[in-house]
């Protein structure tokens, strides 16, 4: 290995006296020794030392660099409304919908798939919209009316039952302790307590307090109450008066009424009067109003 | 006692010296590397401020392998490598043969111009070490330390520049 820099060993002066002279009778010595001195004679150019000093001291008085706030502005106010928009749609999306309908008042509106629903007045159904097409499954209080387009099951659930379908019409109610359903169209099963019960086009159920009251036809094509009326099939007073103030969004209240008679008929949902009226003469009552869209039901004594 | 040591190399005089002591050697060695004494300059510069402002961060004795270091890991997107510019000292040996024969001359000037064709001809890391060692007469084990490698890899890239130059000159022939 030594050997083999023997001529970095020259060039820094370290051989010894017989290691020079082997290499003094080498033939290409001469040649070496003119390398040696010439580029012991080179240089390379000059340059502004001092200059280029006061430049790298001065570097250290220059302020650092400092990104403007400005500069970010922008991308601050993108990235919020990027983050922004994030949430919402996916808030949108993830969340449960919610639909109501205030007393008084009807909401129709359609569901991802269109499939179609009329809100009763008073009633509230929430859903998910994520994944709805093949998970349509939505939460009900109160009455709606649904059409439903084809596709997976569809699924209605309530405090009191589920109901589940595919593609038809049908109306479910679920008032305090009563659970009707109507099917317009095709088929419907309906859960209520481990009861099960399939509807087919025409036949209305309903339930009270753990029983079937009510099993039969029905001529309708919709239900009433999407035309200005609306319908009670063996309905309690309570449940009527309910419906009524639901419908005209009133207040009413019964006083000492003991009457147990089952109402069957039906009311207009655009004339209070009338409705007030039929009400009270089938059940010999009296009505007076006490404040605005106040009123109070009596026996006549 | 490293608190001390600490800003010595913030104050500005003893900045300064270094400065002085280093700044041809480094340059040079930079424009050997590279060829072009303005980016030579530049990363010269550069490796400088960043001592300077990281003088608290950096003793004094470690200063010197700190620009170095700076200056090894720089990299150009210089396309090529440029030709080193060399010259020969005018106050120098050959002055005293200046009652030469003009052929001498001639011929003396002729091989000086090969020589610095032969050297632009090493590679980088063989030119690097010889220069250094040549032009700014550095001892093996400060070119080795500078360029982080070892004393032996010093001798070897010399002793092969040597025969290198050797062989360029047997062409010229």
């Amino acid at each position: 290995m030594e050997e083999n820099y023997k001529l970095a060993k020259w060039l820094n002066d370290e051989m010894t006296d017989e290691e020079l002279k082997e290499f003094q009778s080498e033939s290409d010595y001469h040649l070496y020794e003119k390398i040696k001195l010439y580029s012991s004679e080179l240089e390379t150019t000059n340059f502004d030392e001092e200059k280029l000093l006061s430049k790298v001291i001065a570097s250290k008085n220059q302020a650092p660099k400092v990104i403007p706030l400005k500069q970010n502005w922008f991308l601050r106010i993108a990235a919020v409304l990027v983050i922004g928009l994030g949430l919402y749609f996916s808030y949108n999306t993830f969340s449960a919908t919610n639909e109501i309908a205030a007393n008084g008042l009807k909401t129709t509106f359609s569901l991802p798939d269109n499939s179609e629903v009329v809100l009763n007045s008073g009633s509230e159904i929430s859903y998910k919209k994520w994944n709805w097409d093949s998970n349509r499954n939505l939460n009900l209080k109160g009455e709606a009316y649904f059409k439903v387009a084809k596709g997976k099951k569809f699924e209605v659930k309530t405090d009191l039952g589920t109901v589940s379908v595919l593609g038809t019409q049908f109306d479910v109610k679920a008032r305090k302790n009563r659970f009707d359903v109507t099917c317009f169209e095709g088929r419907v099963k309906v859960n209520y307590n481990k009861q099960e019960v399939i509807l087919t086009k025409g036949q209305t159920v309903a339930f009270e307090n753990n029983n079937k009251i009510l099993f039969e036809n029905v001529s309708e094509t919709k239900p009433s109450w999407t035309s200005s009326e609306i319908n009670f099939n063996k309905e309690s007073l309570s449940n009527v008066l309910d419906e009524i103030q639901r419908q005209y969004n009133i207040s009413i209240n019964q006083k000492e009424i003991e009457n147990k008679q089952l109402f069957t008929g039906k009311l207009p949902t655009n004339n209070l009067d009338v409705a007030l009226e039929t009400i009270s003469s089938i059940y010999h009552l009296k009505y007076s109003k006490t404040e605005k869209s106040n009123y109070t039901f009596e026996e006549i004594k | 006692m490293s608190n001390y040591t600490i800003s010595e190399t913030c104050q500005e005089n003893v900045f300064s010296h270094f400065f002085k002591n280093h700044i041809k050697s480094l340059r040079n060695f930079l424009t050997y590397k590279y060829g072009n004494e303005e980016q030579a300059e530049d990363i010269a510069q550069e490796a400088f401020i960043k001592l300077w402002q990281n003088c608290k961060d950096v003793p004094l004795e470690k200063a010197k392998s700190y620009i170095y270091t700076i200056a090894n890991n720089s990299s150009l997107n210089v396309i090529a490598h440029q030709k080193v510019k060399l010259n020969y000292q005018k106050t120098n040996a050959s002055n005293d043969r200046s009652n030469e024969s003009p052929e001498f001359l001639l011929e003396e000037k002729q091989f000086k111009d090969k020589l610095l064709t032969a050297i632009e001809n090493l590679n980088e890391t063989q030119r690097v070490a010889f220069l250094m060692h040549r032009i700014d007469g550095k001892k093996y084990a400060e070119i080795a330390e500078e360029l982080n490698i070892s004393v032996k890899a010093v001798e070897k890239r010399i002793h092969i520049a040597l025969l290198e130059l050797r062989k360029e000159f047997k062409n010229f022939k």
